[in-house]
Parts: structure tokens; C-alpha cells; sequence
């Protein structure tokens, strides 16, 4: 038993504190306001090899464990949650598929560029129809000779306006339906019959990018089928299943910055003549929230930790998930209570907090789905 | 192509340090760090190797488990580290560290530039660059914004009080930086990762001869500030006393 980083993991956090400090602070409420994404922070990231971290080194990655990575999605997420989610759906999410299932040739072609070439990645799984009950999936590839041709509707897709690499899911085989007919193929951008549809006006994250991807006579060579045939939902869940630490990481860094936040504001501001830092109310709220971002921070790194020790990690990461994304809204909501009139209005951080918070339980599984996720494994 | 060294020193991260009841110092929970001026002495030894080529190395004095800053400075650029260390080597002073270093670097590791920062975050003596200096018997400039590699000379900017100082020397030569020499680099996650593969030379103390200690601390306390906690009204006699006091005190 050891709850010691190692001093390359501390090294880690440090350094990418320092690297958010410096490039990602200055532009975060401005990037947030405007919606928009910070293309030269992500090609910074890439250059200095945070985008591929938990990835083979020969094809650019930095062959970290799943810990080191989580640390460092947590630390930029305190900064720009956003960001943070940027980097953690690209990695986890696109970039996942294709080094655990894809063949040597995807890897080289297509994974190296998403960990230090300044690519982007994206996953289009979820439909208009079929979000959290994936089986009502419609969009379908037919075999035409020597390729597949693509139709139908993605919709939610992170990253969707923005991205070099797409991981997209359809059905193979209706009749199997998508427990067996599922398959993944790898789309490049600019790919004839592949479309950036609407662009989504979103509450929080603003400064990721979501849209439909419509896909319509996409032809893609069968080279670009991910694993085989009828796999595709093996790869989702077991995409969902890395990426939920990501997430949970996440909601950590929000949970921290709203802590963070709150402890400055409530030692600087002054009611009844002294801080309100003083009063019983708000240190409660302050340990409550210091205690469960601690606890969040231990269940996602245990995750992490039962990936890297290739053991079973689907239900320990559902519970992260879940835990951390309600925790980091329960407190997201005390900050902007700790900094009152003020907290509620554009201007202090912890209103883009709140804002931010939301999605962590919709996203990647909603809370409602790990739950679904966590009763199956101790319900068997 | 000059051999550069730059020294280092593992400091305790200020912002880590709590004041305890009656104004003692709360060192349980704290973290360490570089000294903040010591990284842009590592970060000017890595751009003065990357125009002038050469070598550059990081030599820093400590305790046996002090191996994070070694990590953390190598991170940074430099090919290799000297760790002098030992179980007695905490809370050194100045006097110490510039014997025990110069004790080290002579004989032992090749240099033509030594670089320092100014002064270190902890003590700010500004004392170990210019003994240091002295021990090896080189010439020691102090202050440098800007420093240039010509032939066996370095050409080395100074701000000083009413202008800028520019001064010549010849190799070796230990010269100390000011934090507006440059902007130290962010290490990237490769760097990071990397600088536990680099070599690290270690010297044990019991190789040197420790000097002993001619400073002794008797009590370390938090700075405070007494506040009257005095309000005075905006209008005019209000202000008409806030003056008076002020007078009063002798503050204006």
C-alpha cells in the first residue's frame, strides 16, 4: 500500500500546473465567453507531448501510466475545464480505439499524429436516437467491394468541428443489431460524404467544440475498419471504460478550483467586521468540500491504478465517474453560495465552475448509466 | 566550446510555509522546489549551450533523498548532474555550500562557466556564487542580464543602479544571473520523463572536508505587521483627521 507519487508524477503535476498557469489561465474566461477553441494551446500541448501521454513512445506517445495521465487531465482542468476535457475525450476517447484495437498501420498513420503531429481527435458514437440506449443506433456502413459506404447521423460529438481523426461507429450488420453489428472505422477529415452538421450552444465547456457529423455516401476503404467486423460496441464500452477516469479527473480539477476559489474569496471577504472565512457556516462547507475532492481524487486514481496493474477497472471507474461528477457539482454550487451576489455574476471563476460542472454527468455515460454500469457488476 | 555548470539549490517552496500560533513557522506540510533565480542560471546554461555549444551540467549540494530536484533540473536541458551530498548537508550556509562545492568542482568536473542565481529564494545571501568564485580563484561577475560567449571571453551585461554595465573576462569564469536574464522554460511532459534516464554523478560528503557551521539560528518567526485598525470618515473631517494621524505617526 503506497499513496505516494512517484517523483516523475509529481514532477508531471508540476509541470503541467506551471504549463496552465502560464497558457491557459490568461485566455480561459475569454475563450469561454467567445466559445471558442483554443487551437494554439492544444498545438502546444501536442508539440510539448501531453496529447498522447498513456501511448507507446514509437509512435510519439510518451509511454506514461494511466495515473500520470489522470494527474494530468486534473491539473489542466483546474484551469480551463474545457481544455481539460479537450485533451481528455482526444485521448482517451479517439486515440484509445485506435492503439488498443487498431492494427500497425492505423497506429502509424493514424494514432502517431493524434499523440505529437498537432492532429485532433474525435469519437461519433452517440445518435439523435440512441444516446444513453446505444442499441437504437441507425447509422450504418454496406460492404461495397473493397470498402464501406457510411450513412447517417452523429450527434454530441466532442471535438466534432475541430477534428483531424474521427473514430465512428455504425452498424454492419442491422439484423444483429449493435451487440453484434457494431463496427468502428477511423474517418479522416475531409473525407467525401462526411459533414460537420450543427454546431451545439452549449451551457458550460463552451470552449470545446460539439456538433453533429453527418455522414452521408461516406466511402471508406475497408483498411479503416477498427479490429473486425460486429466489434464495435466492445470498443465503445471499452473506450467509455478508460475515458470515465479522464472524466473523473475532471470533475476533480473543478471540484479543486472551486475549493481553491473558495478559500481565497472567503479569507479575503469581509462581513460583521471580520472574514467570513471566520464563521462556522462557511468552514463547514469549506472542510465538506476539501474532504470529498480528496476522496474523488483517491477513487479515480485507484481506477487508474487497476488499469496499470491490467486488472478488471470497468466498475471502479464507473464509481469514479459517478462519485466525482456529482461531488465536483455539489460543490461547484457551494463556491458560487461561499462567494454569494458576487459568485453569480460573470467575472469570478467559480460561475464558469458551476457551468462547467453539469456535463461531467452527462458525458461519457450519464450518472443514471454508471449506475447501471455499477449495479450490473455488484448485482451479478 | 565551453563546459558550463549551473549550480542549483533545493529550497522549501515558500508558498507551502503556514504561520503558526504566536508568529512560529509551520514547516510540517511543505514541498521544495529550485530556487527561483537557480532556474535561470540552468535555463542560461542551456541557451549558452545551444548558441555556443559545449556542454552543460547541473551540481547541486544536499541530503541523500533530495533526488526530485535533481529530476526537476534535468528536465530542464542539462546533459548530466553532480549531486554532492550527505546526510548532514540541511540547512547549510552559504559558506558551507561554496566549500563543499568548490571542493567538488576542483579536479573533479570540467568547467569554463559556472552559473548561479543572484541569490537563492530561501536566504537571498548572495553569498555562494562570489565565495565560490573565490575558492576557485577565477573572476566572479555578479548581476548579469545578458551574457555573451566570444573566443575564451564572455561579454556580460549588468544592470546597475543608473545605466548598464558591460564587462569582459576570461574563461573560466563564475558568473551570477538576475531573473531578467531570461524566462525559464516550461519542461514538456518528454523532458519530464526523460531526466530520470540522464547520469547522475554522485560525490559523498565523507570525500570532502565538511567545514562546520559558524552561523547558528536561534529562532525563525513569521514577519507581521501591527494594524491601529483606526476608520476614518470620507468627508472632510474625517480626512482632516486621517492627516493628523498620519502627521502624528510621521508617516508623512
Amino acid at each position: 500500500m503506497d499513496f505516494k507519487l512517484t517523483e516523475e508524477q509529481e514532477l508531471v503535476r508540476q509541470n503541467m500546473r506551471e504549463f496552465a498557469k502560464t497558457y491557459v489561465d490568461p485566455i480561459a474566461a475569454e475563450i469561454d465567453e467567445n466559445s471558442r477553441y483554443p487551437e494554439e494551446v492544444i498545438k502546444r500541448l501536442s508539440a510539448m507531448g501531453w496529447m498522447g501521454m498513456p501511448y507507446p513512445s514509437e509512435y510519439g506517445g510518451a509511454g506514461t501510466d494511466y495515473v500520470t495521465y489522470a494527474i494530468a487531465v486534473e491539473e489542466l482542468s483546474k484551469s480551463c475545464a474545457a481544455t481539460g476535457f479537450t485533451m481528455s475525450v482526444h485521448t482517451g476517447l479517439a486515440a484509445g480505439p485506435i492503439f488498443y484495437y487498431g492494427n500497425e498501420e492505423q497506429k502509424k498513420k493514424y494514432g502517431a499524429p493524434l499523440c505529437n503531429g498537432g492532429a485532433l481527435g474525435a469519437f461519433a458514437f452517440t445518435e439523435p436516437g440512441a444516446g444513453t440506449d446505444v442499441g437504437a443506433a441507425t447509422t450504418t456502413a454496406d460492404k461495397d467491394g473493397d470498402a464501406y459506404i457510411l450513412n447517417g447521423t452523429k450527434t454530441f460529438t466532442s471535438n466534432g468541428p475541430n477534428a483531424d481523426t474521427y473514430v465512428v461507429f455504425a452498424l454492419t450488420d442491422k439484423a444483429a443489431g449493435a451487440s453484434k453489428g457494431l463496427s468502428a472505422f477511423i474517418i479522416p477529415k475531409g473525407t467525401p460524404g462526411l459533414r460537420v452538421g450543427e454546431h451545439f450552444k452549449k451551457m458550460g465547456i463552451r470552449a470545446s467544440q460539439t456538433s453533429e457529423i453527418i455522414l452521408k455516401d461516406c466511402r471508406i476503404p475497408k483498411e479503416n475498419l477498427l479490429g473486425q467486423e460486429g466489434i464495435g460496441l466492445k470498443i465503445a464500452m471499452g473506450s467509455f471504460d478508460h475515458g470515465r477516469i479522464g472524466i473523473a479527473a475532471q470533475a476533480v480539477g473543478i471540484a479543486q478550483a472551486a475549493l481553491d476559489e473558495s478559500i481565497s474569496y472567503a479569507k479575503q471577504r469581509v462581513q460583521f467586521g471580520k472574514p467570513i472565512s471566520k464563521n462556522q457556516a462557511i468552514q463547514w462547507m469549506i472542510a465538506d468540500m476539501a474532504t470529498e475532492v480528496q476522496a474523488g481524487r483517491f477513487m479515480y486514481m485507484y481506477a487508474a491504478w487497476l488499469k496499470d496493474q491490467g486488472l478488471p477497472f470497468a466498475k471502479e471507474a464507473a464509481m469514479a465517474k459517478l462519485w466525482c461528477a456529482e461531488m465536483c457539482n455539489r460543490h461547484a454550487s457551494k463556491a458560487v453560495q461561499i462567494h454569494g451576489g458576487y459568485g453569480y455574476c460573470k467575472g469570478f471563476k467559480v460561475e464558469r465552475l458551476l457551468r462547467d460542472a453539469k456535463i461531467t454527468e452527462i458525458y461519457e455515460g450519464t450518472s443514471e448509466a454508471q449506475r447501471m454500469v455499477i449495479a450490473g457488476n455488484v448485482l451479478r | 566550446m565551453p563546459n558550463i555548470l549551473s549550480c542549483f539549490k533545493w529550497v522549501i517552496d515558500e508558498a507551502y510555509i503556514k504561520t503558526g500560533p504566536s508568529l512560529k513557522l509551520d514547516m510540517n506540510f511543505v514541498d521544495y522546489k529550485i530556487s527561483d533565480y537557480d532556474k535561470n542560471a540552468i535555463e542560461e546554461g542551456v541557451l549558452l549551450q545551444e548558441k555556443f555549444g559545449g556542454s552543460v551540467a547541473v551540481i547541486t549540494v544536499g541530503k541523500p533523498e533530495d533526488t526530485k530536484g535533481l529530476k526537476d533540473a534535468l528536465s530542464r536541458g542539462p546533459e548530466k548532474a553532480y549531486f554532492v551530498n550527505d546526510t548532514s548537508f540541511s540547512d547549510l550556509e552559504p559558506s558551507q555550500t561554496a566549500s563543499l562545492m568548490a571542493e567538488a568542482i576542483h579536479d573533479r568536473i570540467p568547467f569554463d562557466i559556472i552559473l548561479c542565481g543572484e541569490g537563492s529564494s530561501d536566504l537571498y545571501a548572495q553569498q555562494v556564487g562570489p565565495r565560490l568564485a573565490e575558492k576557485l580563484d577565477i573572476p566572479c561577475i555578479c548581476y548579469a542580464s545578458k551574457i555573451q560567449v566570444q573566443d575564451n571571453q564572455v561579454l556580460v551585461e549588468r544592470k546597475v543602479d543608473d545605466g548598464l554595465e558591460v564587462v569582459q573576462a576570461p574563461m573560466p569564469v563564475l558568473i551570477t544571473v538576475s531573473p531578467d536574464i531570461n524566462i525559464p522554460r516550461i519542461p514538456g511532459l518528454k523532458d519530464t520523463l526523460g531526466a530520470s534516464k540522464k547520469p547522475v554523478i554522485e560525490i559523498a560528503g565523507s570525500e570532502l572536508n565538511a567545514v562546520s557551521a559558524r552561523l547558528e539560528t536561534i529562532e525563525t518567526r513569521a514577519a507581521s505587521l501591527e494594524r491601529s485598525g483606526r476608520k476614518f470618515s470620507g468627508d472632510q473631517a474625517g480626512i482632516k483627521a486621517l492627516v493628523e494621524a498620519l502627521l502624528k505617526e510621521g508617516a508623512i
